[in-house]
């Protein structure tokens, strides 16, 4: 794996985790307000454009690597998301949660390792 | 926990998450068949994936990218994304066995190592939600 594809492979996980926060949000907003709501329409919005860019990003990289080594990267994601959830969402995190997630990021890291 | 007054049926959050998965899985399988096929086509502009889209399995990945957005989002007006999103890591453990069985890649020891220590982590966190819905 090259530099170039490392920091493309990074920018794609700050997607996938800055997406997710951002349509959780939207979601969490539309319970509320609905779908017209300013605090529906501009974190779907910026979750939409994250999640796309991490799109295209994942497309150039499979195009240079096998999806079975590239995708796991991915898995990191899971930690990342979570911490940040209940960071940014103030959502409640378990320790059998929290154990269960180190286990599938690990468990990833290991399939991305070979 | 958010999954309360839950929806039953087809529109049961879980049920779409099961459905979410199986989309995402379809949609890398079907990105890395139109990302191999068009590889070759503009290496200068092959880093941006913008090549791929001259591929059909690129355009039904899409779709099936849709379908599970749409899924997603439903899922996460019901169940937090601390629960849901690991749930979702299930796709770690299709996709390199899709990867095996559908485009004919190798999986080696340490990978299936990696894809039971998933398992058994995707088990934990789930356990504790299955309890609370058997009460529920």
């Amino acid at each position: 794996m090259t530099r170039i594809s490392l920091v493309i492979v990074l920018i794609a996980l700050a997607g996938e985790v800055g997406g997710q926060l951002f349509l959780k949000r939207a979601m969490g907003a539309s319970n509320a307000g609905g779908f017209r709501s300013r605090q529906f329409v501009l974190p779907i919005c910026a979750g939409i454009l994250l999640m796309t860019m991490k799109f295209f990003l994942n497309l150039g990289l499979l195009q240079h690597y096998d999806l079975s080594f590239i995708y796991p990267f991915q898995g990191l994601s899971v930690i990342m998301v979570i911490l940040s959830a209940a960071f940014t969402l103030r959502e409640k995190l378990t320790f059998q949660l929290v154990t269960g997630s180190l286990l599938i990021s690990a468990g990833v890291v290991l399939i991305s390792l070979t | 926990m958010a999954t309360k007054n839950k929806p039953t049926g087809f529109g049961n959050p879980w049920l779409q998450l099961a459905i979410s998965v199986a989309c995402v899985t379809i949609y890398e399988l079907l990105l890395k068949r139109g990302a191999a096929e068009t590889a070759h086509l503009s290496p200068r502009w092959s880093w941006t994936g913008l090549p791929g889209l001259a591929s059909i399995y690129v355009w039904v990945a899409i779709v099936f990218v849709i379908l599970s957005l749409i899924t997603w989002l439903y899922v996460l007006r019901y169940i937090p994304l601390s629960v849901a999103f690991p749930i979702s890591q299930a796709v770690h453990v299709l996709v390199p066995l899709g990867s095996w069985l559908v485009l004919g890649e190798n999986i080696v020891t340490l990978r299936w190592v990696g894809i039971a220590l998933v398992s058994l982590g995707l088990a934990l966190v789930a356990k504790p939600v299955a309890q609370l819905e058997e009460r529920l």
